[in-house]
C-alpha cells in the first residue's frame, strides 16, 4: 500500500521535486557528532517499522534509539569510535525485512545488529543473522519458544514463557487485593504474541480457580466490538481479560459505552497506551507493562536521564503518550547491553559478544538482564500497571509500584 | 513466441540465471527475488484483470493458498518444499476455477461485483486458515524446513526458483496476449456479451484465465512462505497485497504483456532505494508523488505511454487520413439452396419481469433472401434478434438455424454456426482498433483462422465497408456512420450465413444511406442471407425480398414489402399510412 494522500504531487515545487529525486539513494545514518572519538564509525545496523501499519510505535523506538546513540557517543562512542546508527524501514513487511538485513550484512557490511520492531519482523531477520552467524539483539518479541537461535538476545523481559508467567502476575495482583475475582471473561485477538499469551491466561486462570465464563477470539484488524461488548455483559464476569493490541482497547470501551456497562476489572494486554489513557470508560484499567517513568524504576541515573529526554523528544515528534514505557525501556536497553558487552569484551565480534551476554548480568534500564535461559531468556520483568488519575501507573509487583498507589479492583 | 522476443527472452533469462554462479552479495539475489516475486504477482493478476477485466481484490486468497499450502505441506507432512510448489499451484488453481464456475455463469457478477467477490473469498479463506489446524492463530513458523542448495546457498534457490515464476508468467502472458485466447480475452474485456455473440468462448476463456491467474499466485505463494520463513494470516491474507500487485500492473500498463512486469521492477525498486531510517515518512511520499505523476501523465501506464510515443514516431503529425475506393469484388460463397429454410422460430416466447416481448412468435429467413423485420417500438424486433443470436434464453419455442437447434445454445456456438449480427447502436470493442475488431470475428468466426490470417480477412472486409484507411483507428476516432460501417465489417468478416441487422440505416446521411443499401446487396450476392430491423420504409421496400412485421411480440403480417405495406392491419397498427 502506498500513501497517495499523503503529498499531492501538485503541491510540491518542481524544484524541491528535483531535489528529492536526487536524494533517492542517499541514506543518511544517524551519527550525531562524538566528542573524544576518531577513527572509522562502528556501524550498527537495523530497520524498524517506520511506515506502515506499526509504524506509530517504531517511532517510539526510533526515538529511544536516537538518544542512546547520542549518549554512547558522549561517553566515547565504542572502542573509542564514534557509533553510527545504519537505521532503514522495513515498511512493516516482513519480506522486506528480511532483504534489508540481507543488505546491512552482506552489502552495507555493519559491525553489529539491532532488531526491528515485532515478532514477524525479528522472525525474519532471527533467520538472516543465523545464516550469518550474526548476533541479534532485539527489543519486542512476543513468543519465545519460537525463538531458537543461539546468537539472538531478546531484551524484552518476557522470561521464557510469558503465556504463564504473565497472566499469573496479573491473577496475583488481583488476589493481593483480598477481592480476587471468581470469574472471568478472555477475549482476544488473533494477533500471534498475543493470542499467544491470552490463550496462556485461560489456562492459567482455570489452573488458579477461576471459572472462565467467556471465551472468545476475534481476528486482527477487527473494528466492530458490539457483538462482543454485548456477550461479555451477559457474560458478567468479575474480571475481564482482553488480548487487545493498538487501538482494539478503545473499540471495546466504546462499545461498553454503547451498551451501558461497566467492568467491574479490565486487563488489556498491548493496548496503545495514549489513546486507551484518553478513552471513556478506561479508568481502572490494567495492562502490562516493565518499564514506567516513575520512581523506583526512574531511581537510578540512566533511567531518570532516558525519561527525560524521552519526554523532550516524544512531545517534539507529537506522540499521543510522550513518556517513556515498555517500549521505549526495551529499545533503550538493547542499546545498553551492547555498550555493555562491547566495552567488556574490546570486540565486535559477534560470536564473542553473544558469548559474553550469555554468560554475564547487564544493567539496564529494567534492572539486571541475563540471557542464560532456555532459548538466552533470562528474568522477567512483567509489571501490571493502571490507570490512575489520568497516569498509568505501575501497581504490581509493590516494590516496582509507583510511591503512594495500590491496585484499586473492583473498579469504584 | 516470435524468434526475436523468445530469443531475447532466453537470453535474458538465462544471464539472470547464471547470476548466483557469480556470488554476488546475497542482498541482491534478495532483492531480484523481490523484483521477481512481484513481477510473477503482478502479471497473475494482470491475466484475468487486465486481459478480460475482471478485477480482482482477492488475489491475496490465491497467495494465501499457496502459502498455507507450501507451509502444511513441509511443516506438518515433512514434504520436499519443491514438491510443494505444484501443489500450491494446483491447489489456489483449483479455488479459483471452483469460486469462476459458478461466479462466470452470473451475467450480473462483473465489475464492481466481481472485485468484491474476490474480497468476500479472501476474507472467507483467511478466517477458515485462522479457525482451523492450518494456522490456528499463532501463525507457522518454517525455519527449520529444508531448502536445496542451488549454487552453494539457500538464497540462491530461492532467487532462481522467482526467477523461473516470473520468466514463466510472462511468458504466458506474451503467449497468451497473441493466442486466441488472448484475443478472446481483450475482447471480453470491452464487450463480452458483443465478444460471446461474435463467438467468443467467453465461460471457458475467464475460467482458464483465472484458475492460470490463480496457478501463479499459488506457486509464488509456496515460495514466499520459506522465503519469510514465518508466515501469518494478517500478514499473508492482507488487502494490501492485491493492491500493490494492481498497483504494478497499471503503472505498467494492463493491456500489455511486459506492462505489469515493468511496473513492478520500478515499483520495488523504488521501495528497495527508499529505505533510509531518517527519512521515512518523506521516502513514502515520494514513491505516492512518483506514482501519481505517471498514472496522471501516463493513463494507460509506462508500457501504453511508450507505445503511444512510437506510434507518434511512426506518424508524421499533420499526416493526413484519405479514405479510398471500396473493393466490392467479393467471391460468391457456397451455402444453403436458395430458397430453403435457413432460420427457423416456431413460438418463441420471452418474458421481461411481466413484460411479454416475444409472445409466441413464428417466422422463417430464407437461404439467399433479404428479409425486413418490422414494427413498431416495443415489438419485439431486437429481442427476437437477441434470442436468436444467443444473448438472451427464450422462455419458450424453437429457434432452428441450418438445421440445427439453437434453443438455448450459447452465442458463441450459435456464431460458429454462421450466424453473426450488428447492433442498432454500434457496440465496437473501445479498445480495439478498426482492424482488430474485425479481426477478431474472423478468428472466431465459423472457419476459425488464425491471428494473422483473421487480420488479412479483416482488411479485405474494411475495404468492403470503405474503411480501409481507417483500419487503425480505435472506434472513438470514428464517426457514426463509420462504426455502423465497421459493427458490419465485423458481422461479416465470421462469414455468416446469416447475418442480422439492426437498424444499420439510421442515423446515417441519404448518401450514406445509398451505400449501405449497396453493401447489403453486395452482401447477399456474396452469398449470405440477411434480416435486417428498419425503420426507413422506402429502404425496406427497395431492399427486401420478404417482410415481417411484429406488434406486441406476435407477427402481424409477412409476405412482399408492397402487399405487406398495404396492409389494413399493419397500417392501423403501425405505418399510419400505405407506403405502395
Amino acid at each position: 500500500m502506498w500513501p497517495l494522500e499523503e503529498v499531492p504531487v501538485s503541491t510540491i515545487p518542481r524544484s524541491l521535486l528535483i531535489l528529492m529525486l536526487g536524494g533517492i539513494f542517499i541514506i543518511a545514518p544517524w551519527a550525531p557528532a562524538a566528542a573524544g572519538t576518531s577513527g572509522p564509525p562502528v556501524r550498527i545496523g537495523g530497520t524498524l517499522a517506520l511506515t506502515g501499519p506499526l509504524g506509530p510505535t517504531s517511532l517510539v523506538h526510533k526515538i529511544a534509539g536516537e538518544i542512546s546513540i547520542e549518549q554512547i557517543n558522549k561517553r566515547d562512542g565504542l572502542l573509542g569510535r564514534p557509533v553510527e546508527w545504519v537505521l532503514l524501514d522495513d515498511q512493516s513487511k516482513a519480506d522486506v525485512t528480511r532483504t534489508l538485513y540481507e543488505r546491512l550484512i552482506t552489502v552495507d557490511k555493519v559491525d553489529l545488529l539491532v532488531g526491528p520492531y515485532a515478532t514477524n519482523a525479528i522472525l525474519s531477520a532471527l533467520a538472516v543473522a543465523q545464516r550469518y552467524q550474526k548476533m541479534l539483539v532485539h527489543h519486542s518479541f512476543g513468543i519465545p519458544k519460537l525463538a531458537t537461535y543461539p546468537m539472538h538476545i531478546p531484551v524484552s523481559a518476557l522470561g521464557n514463557e510469558p503465556d504463564k508467567s504473565l497472566p499469573k502476575k496479573v491473577f496475583e495482583a488481583m488476589e493481593s487485593t483480598g477481592q480476587a475475582p471468581r470469574t472471568i471473561a478472555i477475549v482476544t485477538s488473533k494477533f500471534s504474541s498475543v493470542h499467544f499469551i491470552s490463550v496462556g491466561a485461560r489456562e492459567v486462570a482455570a489452573a488458579r480457580g477461576l471459572k472462565v465464563v467467556l471465551y472468545l477470539e476475534y481476528e486482527f484488524g477487527a473494528r466492530d466490538f458490539a457483538p462482543i461488548a454485548t456477550r461479555i455483559k451477559e457474560a458478567n464476569p468479575d474480571f475481564l481479560w482482553v488480548g487487545a493490541i493498538g487501538l482494539d482497547a478503545n473499540l471495546l470501551l466504546d462499545a461498553f459505552q454503547t451498551i451501558g456497562y461497566k467492568p467491574r476489572g479490565q486487563y488489556h494486554l498491548f493496548p496503545a497506551p495514549g489513546p486507551l489513557i484518553n478513552a471513556p470508560g478506561s479508568a481502572f484499567a490494567f495492562a502490562y507493562t516493565s518499564f514506567e517513568a516513575h520512581p523506583p524504576m526512574t531511581n537510578n541515573p540512566s533511567a531518570e536521564e532516558l525519561s527525560r529526554l524521552f519526554h523532550e523528544r516524544a512531545k517534539q515528534a507529537g506522540l499521543p503518550y510522550p513518556f517513556v514505557e515498555t517500549q521505549a525501556a526495551s529499545s533503550f536497553a538493547s542499546w545498553q547491553l551492547i555498550e555493555a558487552a562491547v566495552n567488556a569484551t574490546r570486540s565486535l565480534d559477534d560470536k564473542v559478544l553473544a558469548a559474553w551476554l550469555k554468560a554475564n548480568k547487564v544493567d539496564t534500564v529494567y534492572g539486571k538482564l541475563s540471557f542464560d535461559g532456555p532459548n538466552n531468556y533470562g528474568p522477567e520483568y512483567t509489571k501490571v500497571k493502571q490507570i490512575q488519575n489520568g497516569r498509568w501507573v505501575v501497581v504490581w509487583p509493590k516494590e516496582f509500584a509507583a510511591p503512594g498507589t495500590k491496585i484499586v479492583y473492583p473498579a469504584p | 513466441m516470435r524468434l526475436a522476443p523468445g530469443l531475447g527472452f532466453l537470453g535474458g533469462g538465462l544471464l539472470l540465471a547464471l547470476l548466483p554462479a557469480l556470488h554476488p552479495p546475497a542482498f541482491y539475489e534478495t532483492v531480484l527475488y523481490l523484483v521477481f516475486f512481484w513481477v510473477a504477482l503482478a502479471t497473475s493478476w494482470n491475466l484475468i484483470s487486465g486481459y478480460a477485466g475482471y478485477f480482482s481484490f482477492g488475489h491475496a486468497a490465491f497467495f494465501g493458498a499457496g502459502v498455507y499450502t507450501t507451509a502444511t505441506l513441509t511443516a506438518t507432512y515433512a514434504v520436499p518444499f519443491l514438491w510443494t510448489l505444484p501443489v500450491a499451484g494446483l491447489v489456489a488453481a483449483l479455488l479459483g476455477a471452483g469460486a469462476g464456475a459458478v461466479v462466470f455463469r452470473v451475467r450480473g457478477v462483473r465489475g464492481e461485483l466481481f472485485a468484491l467477490l474476490t474480497l468476500a473469498i479472501t476474507f472467507v479463506l483467511s478466517t477458515i486458515v485462522l479457525n482451523t489446524p492450518i494456522d490456528g492463530g499463532p501463525g507457522v513458523f518454517l525455519a527449520a524446513v529444508p531448502v536445496p542448495r542451488w549454487f552453494g546457498s539457500q538464497n540462491a534457490t530461492l532467487y532462481l526458483l522467482s526467477l523461473i515464476v516470473a520468466l514463466g508468467s510472462v511468458a504466458a502472458a506474451y503467449g497468451i496476449q497473441r493466442s486466441r485466447w488472448g484475443a478472446g480475452l481483450f475482447a471480453i474485456r470491452d464487450d463480452e456479451d458483443v465478444a460471446e455473440v461474435l463467438g467468443v468462448p467467453t465461460y471457458r476463456y475467464k475460467l482458464c484465465a483465472f484458475a492460470a491467474s490463480c496457478f501463479i499466485a499459488g506457486v509464488v505463494g509456496g515460495i514466499y512462505a520459506i522465503f519469510v520463513t514465518y508466515v501469518t494470516v494478517p500478514d499473508v491474507f492482507s488487502i494490501g497485497l492485491a493492491v500493490d500487485a494492481i498497483m504494478m500492473a497499471a503503472l505498467g500498463g494492463t493491456r500489455y504483456w511486459f506492462g505489469p512486469a515493468i511496473g513492478a521492477a520500478l515499483v520495488t525498486a523504488l521501495t528497495q532505494a527508499l529505505t533510509g531510517g531518517q527519512s521515512a515518512i518523506l521516502n513514502r511520499a515520494l514513491i505516492g508523488a512518483i506514482l501519481i505523476a505517471v498514472i496522471v501523465f501516463l493513463p494507460d501506464g509506462v508500457a501504453g505511454g511508450a507505445a503511444r510515443w512510437l506510434k507518434r514516431l511512426a506518424r508524421p503529425a499533420g499526416a493526413v487520413v484519405v479514405t479510398t475506393a471500396r473493393v466490392i469484388a467479393l467471391p460468391t460463397r457456397p451455402g444453403a439452396a436458395a430458397g430453403t429454410p435457413l432460420l427457423q422460430c416456431a413460438d418463441v416466447r420471452k418474458a421481461f419481469r411481466g413484460l411479454q416481448a416475444l409472445a409466441g412468435v413464428t417466422l422463417e429467413a430464407r437461404a439467399g433472401e433479404i428479409l425486413g423485420l418490422i414494427g413498431p417500438n416495443g415489438s419485439g424486433k431486437s429481442t427476437l434478434i437477441n434470442v436468436v443470436s444467443g444473448y438472451y434464453q427464450s422462455d419458450g419455442g424453437r429457434v432452428t438455424f441450418d438445421g440445427h437447434s439453437i434453443t438455448g445454445v450459447d452465442g458463441h456456438r450459435i456464431a460458429s454456426l454462421g450466424l453473426s449480427r450488428t447492433y442498432q447502436i454500434p457496440r465496437s470493442f473501445r479498445r480495439l482498433t478498426a482492424l482488430d475488431n474485425v479481426a477478431l470475428a474472423a478468428m472466431f468466426g465459423a472457419p476459425a483462422r488464425s491471428r494473422e490470417a483473421a487480420r488479412r480477412e479483416a482488411r479485405r472486409w474494411l475495404a468492403f465497408t470503405g474503411l480501409a484507411d481507417r483500419a487503425a483507428a480505435l472506434p472513438e476516432e470514428l464517426n457514426l456512420h463509420e462504426r455502423k460501417f465497421l459493427d458490419l465489417a465485423r458481422a461479416l468478416a465470421s462469414e455468416p450465413k446469416l447475418v442480422l441487422m439492426d437498424e444499420v440505416l439510421s442515423g446515417l446521411t441519404p448518401t450514406q444511406m445509398g451505400e449501405a443499401l449497396q453493401l447489403v446487396r453486395k452482401i447477399r450476392e456474396q452469398g449470405t442471407t440477411v434480416v435486417f430491423v428498419e425503420h426507413i420504409m422506402p429502404a425496406v421496400i427497395d431492399l427486401a425480398d420478404r417482410v415481417v412485421v411484429l406488434s406486441y411480440g406476435r407477427v402481424l403480417a409477412e409476405g412482399k414489402p408492397r402487399d405487406v405495406m398495404r396492409d389494413r392491419e399493419v397500417i392501423r397498427a403501425y405505418l399510419g399510412r400505405a407506403y405502395a
